[in-house]
């Protein structure tokens, strides 16, 4: 479904990406995982078409979505649901007109079509109440929440996920992946989970990758990863590693 | 809530938001003036406190960064200056007047208020971004847990290499403003560029040369205080900074016109 | 900065000649850009504008933004100007002529020919420039304009559109506000100082219609210029928080060049047309 072929991309004077290219099958849930700075976040904003790579081509369903103009590509995104990594709520408006940005700009539903689904959309992230609130005056775990409302309002088919439990406690984390588990559920997505808990992902995905320096170390399901004797893999994986001192 | 209360309320409303107006200005004036008195504090001979390297390197970086901006807005301001005197000269012929409408025009007042305009653009709102980030991420609060004194290590040397700084571009900017000047008489207004600089050195005066200079130390002051100022108030990420950008050179724009007019009227 | 880091010779070194070269090309570089991308983002706004549907909404937002709240801005910084304009030609024109009696109307030529427009252009450049490029910039960092271009909005549709109609306009209203606060000051100033009777100030004898066309060009010119620019330095921030920094500081130069600049080339238009008609 989502081709990757021979990606590279430098960012001020460093190659962030090498070489790098990944398939992602339709209804596949990829756990992308990796140290900080390792190009996770970019190869994401690539596959989107907000970064324009130095090389390589990104194939969704067989469209290169680097060749699209403006128009197409805006049509390849209706299909597309991205929860940012620094939550990205538009700070200038209240969270359900937030949730409801992405069907206004459809410009295909009534108002009253709009209201309802941003009713549902709280109703689903156990936020009832905060539709007129303003980001500013939220959680960090609740601002996560809205954002991925956001993110699946639309009910896209493919869905990625930049970080989802970046900073928070525990518990908000585990309620955010029941979030995430049950629209995997509900709605047989494609997905991309960028994270650092490991316990979290290994819930809800059921592919592996491990970038490191712009490369693709490891790819693989779950048993392969529970299995691989890559260092920097069981590091990730078990938490641990044989040389901690000499890191 | 009653009818009563809400009336009242409406009424409260204009007086609530104007003493919220006072509180923050007093706010600022108070700080302005606490910063002012320490960095003068630290200029005492006996207590004598700040980093000579630093202060050097400070003054190349504000320097060499905002010459071409200077050199460029002192051009055009002169190009403009002779051409909006020279749509007066024409009209009464008296081409031995334009150097002098010119010329008093930038020396004394023009001149080192675009300058310093420029300056608090290029150097002031960097200043300000520059300490603001660092109070965003902590680093003030580092260096006091080091216990070095901000106050000395961070504004002292910006203070000294702006006030210089400053001074020191107002001359060069005179000049090049004379020089852009002539250009555009010669070439735009067919006056001979000779008698331009002949009509700038009869008939402009010494004073208004250094009535400007003394202005462009002024302003040097003001843009150092306001910016370092407002870079250590910074809070709240990202966009504290953008904001204290923002009040930082609204401020110095205030500053410096109130400072020439107090100039101007001082020395008249 | 270039994306390309120094190309090094075979023996791996940059040799001394190379690096000057590129150290006298990486300014040019970076300015040629920039104005690369201030154009850019200039024609995108004008196909959008002509193009896209109208957000009224935003544009009255950025309407009080841009306006109402410069309005105590422009009267402190324009009612210096016009005290500290009339104290030096009128200690000038004490001086050597010694007749005040066209100061006024010259005064109200100057400011409508000059001062009232470019000024108020910095004054905007500063307070407005900056509030857009830290504004939109904060946005870009966090990754709020990238939302919206997953959600199908265009940047600067969105956001760079209701910024320039809202500026263009307010432009040459506060132009015309300015020429009034400026005047105004100058009368009293003229009144309390020189002794200068009001009515002798108030004098529209010298205005004509060139007068008058030079200042509204020049504030439409300036209004076009200042969002453009403030809102090109917002959308290129990379970084966090010192990107913002980075892109207000660039906003306000920028927009203050731009004003300068296009201050000397309508003048010299207006200087040349003026000559050709008379």
């Amino acid at each position: 479904m989502i081709r990757v072929e021979n990606i590279s991309k430098r960012h001020e004077g460093r190659m962030v990406l090498k070489d790098v290219s990944m398939d992602i099958a339709e209804g596949a849930n990829i756990g992308l995982i990796g140290p900080g700075g390792g190009g996770k976040s970019l190869i994401l904003k690539i596959i989107c078409g907000l970064v324009t790579p130095d090389s390589g081509n990104v194939f969704i369903d067989d469209i290169d979505v680097h060749s699209l103009g403006p128009t197409e590509l805006a049509d390849l995104r209706f299909r597309i649901g991205m929860l940012f990594q620094n939550y990205a709520l538009f700070d200038f408006m209240n969270c359900a007109d937030n949730i409801a940005f992405p069907l206004r700009q459809e410009g295909t539903h009534s108002e009253e079509e709009i209201a309802e689904a941003v009713h549902q959309a709280l109703h689903d992230i156990s936020l009832p109440d905060i539709g007129h609130l303003y980001p500013n005056e939220l959680s960090g775990g609740m601002k996560k929440r809205v954002s991925f409302a956001r993110a699946v309002i639309r009910r896209p088919p493919i869905v990625f996920y930049d970080d989802p439990t970046a900073g928070l406690d525990p518990v908000t984390s585990s309620k955010i992946f029941i979030l995430l588990r049950k629209i995997q559920t509900e709605l047989g997505v494609t997905s991309v989970t960028i994270s650092h808990d490991i316990g979290g992902i290994k819930e809800i995905c059921d592919r592996f990758v491990l970038l490191d320096q712009g490369k693709i170390i490891f790819e693989g399901d779950r048993d392969e990863i529970e299995a691989s004797e890559i260092p920097i893999v069981k590091k990730f994986w078990h938490g641990f590693s044989d040389d901690e001192l000499n890191v | 809530m009653s009818p009563m209360h809400k009336i009242a309320r409406t009424f409260q409303r204009p007086l609530h938001l104007l003493g919220d107006w006072a509180m923050g200005w007093f706010h600022h004036i108070g700080g302005l003036g606490l910063l002012t008195w320490q960095v003068l504090v630290y200029l005492l001979p006996w207590k004598w406190n700040f980093d000579g390297p630093e202060t050097w390197r400070t003054m190349y970086r504000v320097g060499v960064k905002s010459f071409p901006i200077v050199v460029v807005t002192a051009v055009l301001v002169g190009a403009i200056m002779v051409i909006q005197s020279g749509l007066y000269i024409e009209q009464y012929g008296a081409h031995g007047l334009l150097g002098w409408g010119a010329g008093y025009a930038i020396l004394r007042s023009v001149g080192p208020i675009l300058i310093g305009l420029m300056f608090s653009g290029r150097v002031g709102a960097n200043n300000t971004a520059e300490l603001g980030t660092m109070k965003v991420t902590d680093q003030i609060d580092a260096l006091r847990a080091l216990s070095i004194d901000p106050v000395a290590y961070l504004v002292m040397p910006r203070f000294m290499a702006m006030i210089v700084m400053m001074f020191l571009l107002v001359v060069v900017g005179n000049a090049t403003a004379l020089i852009g000047g002539a250009l555009t008489s010669q070439f735009l207004l067919d006056v001979n560029m000779v008698l331009f600089f002949q009509s700038v050195v009869t008939y402009v005066l010494l004073e208004d040369l250094m009535h400007g200079l003394m202005k462009s130390v002024a302003f040097g002051f003001a843009i150092a205080i306001i910016s370092c100022y407002f870079g250590l108030q910074t809070s709240g990420g990202a966009v504290g900074v953008g904001r204290a950008v923002n009040a930082s050179v609204v401020g110095s724009a205030i500053a410096l016109f109130a400072i020439d007019y107090a100039i101007t009227y001082a020395a008249l | 900065m270039s994306d390309q880091p120094l190309q090094s010779d075979e023996n791996g070194e940059t040799s001394a000649f190379r690096r000057l070269l590129s150290s006298l090309g990486e300014p040019v570089l970076e300015v040629a850009q920039t104005i690369k991308g201030i154009f850019q983002v200039f024609g995108l706004t004008w196909y959008y504008m002509l193009k896209g549907r109208p957000r009224w909404k935003a544009t009255v937002e950025q309407l009080h933004e841009v306006g109402n709240r410069s309005v105590l801005f422009i009267t402190v910084t324009l009612g210096f100007l016009g005290m500290i304009l009339i104290y030096q030609a009128g200690y000038q024109a004490e001086r050597i002529t010694g007749d005040l009696q066209m100061l006024g109307g010259l005064f109200l030529q100057l400011l409508l020919r000059e001062f009232a427009p470019t000024i108020t252009a910095m004054m905007i450049a500063t307070r407005v420039a900056t509030g857009m490029a830290a504004q939109i910039g904060s946005m870009v960092v966090t990754e709020q304009v990238d939302a919206l271009r997953m959600c199908a909005a265009q940047p600067v549709d969105y956001l760079v559109v209701p910024r320039f109609i809202a500026t263009t306009i307010m432009m040459v209203v506060l132009s015309i506000f300015a020429v009034l606060v400026a005047y105004s000051a100058g009368a009293m100033t003229a009144y309390f100082s020189f002794g200068l009777n009001v009515r002798t100030f108030v004098d529209m004898s010298f205005i004509g219609w060139f007068d008058v066309l030079l200042g509204l060009s020049k504030a439409l010119a300036y209004g076009m210029a200042i969002p453009i620019v403030a809102c090109h330095a917002g959308l290129n921030v990379f970084g966090g928080s010192e990107g913002v920094g980075r892109a207000t500081t660039n906003a306000v130069v920028n927009a203050s060049l731009a004003v300068v600049f296009l201050d000397f080339v309508i003048s010299g238009l207006g200087y040349v047309i003026l000559g050709l008609v008379t």
